[in-house]
């Protein structure tokens, strides 16, 4: 349950960042990094199970109370078609915003706070669809490869008949 | 700017209220009760709400507000009988002012002719009586000009009026008619409680001023010596003479309607009561001196009564010093009040007719002015005296409701903490638990009471709409309401107006035939509309009820299976078929409506209601008519559940919906062709939903023994649920799924148990409707 808030230490060096860079929070699904726009996370909590909902896709874990109000959690492996993932205490759902909603996304770990610059995000490229729908762009950080979540995509379709 | 919004946000609030009792008061007023009472609330409402709409400078309102007063006016006065014909005029003025309000509001612009029709007909009515009476001129002059004769003083907050016609500020003379000379001798004497109701004389007097050429005087002769002088007594009144052609007594009284009561008000016609200033004189003999010598200010102000004040202007700014704040004065000495009545002038009148000397007016105003704080209530007769009412932010409400509701959930967690071995150790602790579920209980329905509101508010909507669509389908259509004190939550009779308008209209459109069909089955003309509220239980039932041609469900079926909502080799039953109409997409299928089957914007009523954790039922009777009915909760905020277990996770059923729960055995349920399965209770075969199969869990499968929840759904319909285990029961507050993620089938909303975990609560309507459709599929 250790709730660890990032906005106020980070709003500090978003200051002082070119308006060209983008912070990024950087989690991993097994080998593979994955990131979201640091403004959109709203905190980071360690998984503590859910409340499974019926009648919905497989990568719907479920929904939690976040101090009063019910937020639904998505399985991002899942999502990505590899499976369900096995939730340990370990493993980490991150709260974000989507529009005027509040989602949750099981990871494996949350790794890192990447300071990347826009030039250098580069094109999905085209061949699956699921990853030219799940993702807004790649770049590169360390010689990683780190996917940029669109969000949007990711919650959509979460009822059984789509 | 924000202020003069806040008071035209209030002055709406208050429209909509008198609107509502005005459609209130006709309703009993077309029953053919016809008392003083009603005609007196109908014009009060109409006058206030002509007089907010004057200050914010609303000319269309006032305009078509005014003529109607007028017609009231002479109804009252007995000039223009009330009969049908005038009442159902005045219940289309109501819905013209309705308009002119809902313009007004909106800020767009009704065309410029609007209501001129029925503005013609109150002339008519007005002029055909009036014809031959002695103030015939004076009558015709107020119903062809109201415009000018009446002109309200607007608002000026700042100076940041925007529209409407300029204020008028400071027209004391103005004589814009020619014709039979009419000088008018006004005698006004405030009372105490005038004052303390933040009535301005000086607003009167411009309102008067309006009228004709106006003079006034002040009259001091009231004033005591300042050994008995009472700082908040009021000492002041004025004589006015008023001079216009043509003018009323209707129109002079029609300035000091506010302030009825607060004052004693003479009018007289120039020639008919001695002069007016000489009794002013007299009675200033006695007393007069005694203040001169004593006060400089006071004497002053008497300087005034001396020589006539012809501007008038000059002995109302005086006024404002002379006359105190409304004081947080004395109260009590009610007894006094009534022993010694403030003089007033027509007492007055008729002790100086006979040439007797004045009474001494010193003692009984002395005494009388402690008096007026505790008058006022008695004075106020007439007012709103029994309600007393605040208005509150409903988001502060919804504040207090939220926290109640959380304090209920953490006390009834508390209480199910205590198992029996704590029960039996800590007994005082107990008592003390259960005092506290009884005040948290009491607390929680306080709080509900404040919310509650009875239907009326929206049920007073519906004689208008009937009415219009009446007129448009060339139908008789009566409606009848019943129980609409019934009390529901806000938010539910919020969400209810719009349901409701469509359902009476699908009844009035589709259900009542045309009179000569109607005739022809051997029905009265006139088709009858209900509608219904009562409270069942932890309910609200709602029904719409027609005497029409009930639901043509062949077309129905056609439609439907045109559409590919019920599959062409599946043959629902009627019930089945009369539910149809709710379905998405029937809304759109203007075909059904033409013809005469029905489901104009029916999804909608179902969506809304359901939104509110409501559900609908259909029943109709082919020839006899429909009955449609709104199951609503009455409140939103607490649900008591009982809590079960299906596979690993806790579900909550609404214990409203819940009949009994029962143990039995797998083998109990008995196949049917659909592969559904049913139950047998006490003779009656229940359709069984296996809610972990429902809902994919994996639950363990038990041979022998399975919980039961017994259900009840809309139409007395039955449903058996089985669930893994049955917990217990509890109260929980609805938390939306919504709000951070969609819909789901088969679930009405989550909640948050004791121990932080959430819960999902069970919509069991929606999984015997989808149950159904699973099967007719």
């Amino acid at each position: 349950m250790e709730a660890l808030s990032l906005r106020d230490d980070v709003s500090d060096k978003s200051a002082l960042a070119a308006q060209n860079t983008l912070q990024l929070i950087a989690f991993s699904i097994g080998e593979q990094t994955y990131g979201v726009e640091i403004t959109t996370v709203r905190e980071i909590r360690a998984w503590n199970g859910a409340t499974p909902l019926p009648n919905t896709r497989e990568f719907v874990r479920g929904v939690i109370n976040l101090r009063g109000t019910i937020v639904p959690i998505f399985d991002l492996r899942a999502r990505f078609g590899d499976g369900q993932t096995s939730p340990t205490k370990n493993h980490v759902v991150v709260v974000m915003s989507v529009g005027d909603k509040w989602v949750g996304i099981l990871v494996d770990a949350v790794s890192d706070i990447l300071t990347v610059n826009r030039d250098d995000i580069h094109n999905v490229p085209e061949g699956n669809s699921i990853d030219t729908e799940l993702l807004n762009g790649i770049v590169t950080h360390d010689s990683r490869m780190v996917g940029l979540i669109d969000l949007h995509a990711v919650v959509s379709g979460a009822k059984m008949d789509g | 700017m924000s202020d003069l919004d806040d008071f035209k946000a209030t002055y709406f609030d208050e429209c909509s209220e008198l609107l509502t009792e005005l459609e209130e008061q006709f309703a009993v007023i077309e029953e053919g009760e016809r008392g003083a009472d009603r005609l007196n609330a109908v014009f009060r409402a109409i006058h206030s709400i002509k007089g907010g709409a004057g200050a914010f400078g609303f000319s269309a309102l006032v305009g078509f507000a005014h003529a109607y007063e007028t017609l009231l006016d002479y109804v009252r006065d007995g000039r223009v009988e009330l009969t049908d014909d005038v009442v159902v005029l005045c219940i289309r003025a109501n819905d013209i002012v309705a308009d002119h309000v809902n313009a007004a509001q909106s800020g767009e612009a009704l065309p410029v002719d609007y209501g001129a029709e029925e503005k013609a007909r109150f002339d008519a009515l007005a002029r055909g009586e009036t014809g031959g009476d002695d103030d015939a001129d004076a009558d015709g002059e107020m119903m062809d000009d109201f415009d000018i004769d009446f002109t309200p003083v607007m608002v000026n907050l700042g100076g940041s009026m925007a529209e409407g016609e300029a204020p008028v500020e400071d027209v004391f003379e103005s004589a814009p008619m020619a014709a039979a000379e009419g000088q008018w001798e006004i005698r006004f004497t405030p009372h105490r409680a005038l004052y303390a109701r933040a009535n301005d004389p000086l607003l009167l007097f411009r309102e008067l001023a309006a009228l004709g050429t106006m003079s006034v005087r002040a009259v001091l002769g009231d004033v005591p010596p300042l050994s008995d002088f009472e700082p908040f007594a009021v000492y002041c009144s004025w004589e006015i003479t008023l001079v216009s052609p043509g003018l009323s007594e209707v129109s002079i009284r029609e300035v000091f309607e506010f302030v009825d009561g607060d004052c004693d008000i003479i009018i007289a016609q120039a020639g008919m009561v001695p002069s007016l200033a000489d009794i002013g004189f007299d009675i200033s003999e006695a007393p007069a001196p005694a203040v001169a010598d004593a006060e400089p200010d006071l004497s002053s102000l008497l300087a005034l009564t001396e020589e006539e004040v012809a501007n008038p202007q000059e002995p109302v700014a005086p006024l404002a010093d002379f006359i105190p704040e409304p004081p947080a004065g004395p109260v009590g000495a009610q007894d006094s009040f009534e022993e010694a009545p403030v003089l007033s002038f027509a007492a007055l009148a008729e002790e100086i007719m006979p040439a007797a000397p004045p009474p001494a007016p010193k003692p009984p105003v002395a005494k009388a002015a402690p008096a007026a704080g505790g008058g006022e209530s008695e004075e106020g007769g007439g007012r709103s005296v029994g309600v007393q009412s605040i208005r509150v932010d409903l988001d502060k409400v919804d504040r207090v409701v939220n926290m109640v509701g959380e304090l209920v959930i953490t006390q009834s967690m508390l209480t199910q903490q205590m198992d029996e071995t704590l029960r039996a150790r800590y007994t005082e602790l107990v008592r003390g638990l259960e005092v506290l579920a009884q005040t948290t209980r009491g607390l929680q329905d306080s709080v509900m009471a404040i919310r509650a509101q009875p239907v009326k508010s929206v049920f007073s909507r519906m004689p208008r709409l009937v009415r219009e669509l009446a007129t448009k389908t060339s139908k008789k259509i009566k409606l009848e309401t019943i129980g609409e004190n019934t009390e529901i939550d806000k938010t539910v009779i919020e969400q209810l107006s719009d349901p409701l308008t469509h359902m009476i209209r699908n009844s009035a459109d589709h259900g009542i035939e045309i009179p000569e069909k109607r005739l022809a089955s051997g029905k009265s003309e006139t088709g009858t509309i209900r509608l219904s509220a009562e409270q069942a239980g932890g309910n609200i039932l709602i029904i719409v009820e027609d005497d029409g041609g009930g639901i043509n469900r062949e077309r129905v079926l056609q439609v439907a299976r045109d559409k590919g909502v019920v599959a062409p080799d599946v043959n629902p039953t009627d019930e089945q078929i009369d539910q149809l109409i709710f379905a998405p997409g029937f809304s759109t299928a203007s075909e059904v409506s033409d013809i005469s089957g029905r489901g104009v914007g029916m999804d909608v009523v179902l969506s809304n209601i359901k939104k509110i954790g409501g559900s609908v039922h259909v029943r109709s009777w082919t020839g006899k008519g429909t009955r449609m009915t709104l199951r609503l909760p009455l409140t939103l905020a607490v649900l008591d559940v009982m809590l079960v277990k299906v596979g690993d996770s806790p579900y909550v059923v609404p214990l409203s919906s819940i009949v009994e729960t029962m143990q039995c055995s797998r083998a109990s349920f008995e196949r049917v062709p659909s592969g559904g399965r049913v139950l047998q209770v006490r003779g009656e075969y229940v359709q069984v939903i296996d809610l972990g199969q429902r809902f994919g869990l994996a639950t363990q499968v038990q041979e022998t023994d399975q919980f039961v929840v017994l259900c009840e759904t809309e139409g007395s319909q039955k449903v058996a649920l089985v669930v893994d285990d049955i917990i217990g029961q509890q109260q929980v507050v609805i938390k939306s799924l919504e709000e951070n993620f969609e819909r789901v089938e088969g679930i009405a909303g989550g909640t948050i148990l004791g121990d932080g975990n959430v819960a999902l609560i069970v919509d069991v309507q929606g999984l015997r409707t989808t149950h159904l459709h699973q099967n007719a599929a």
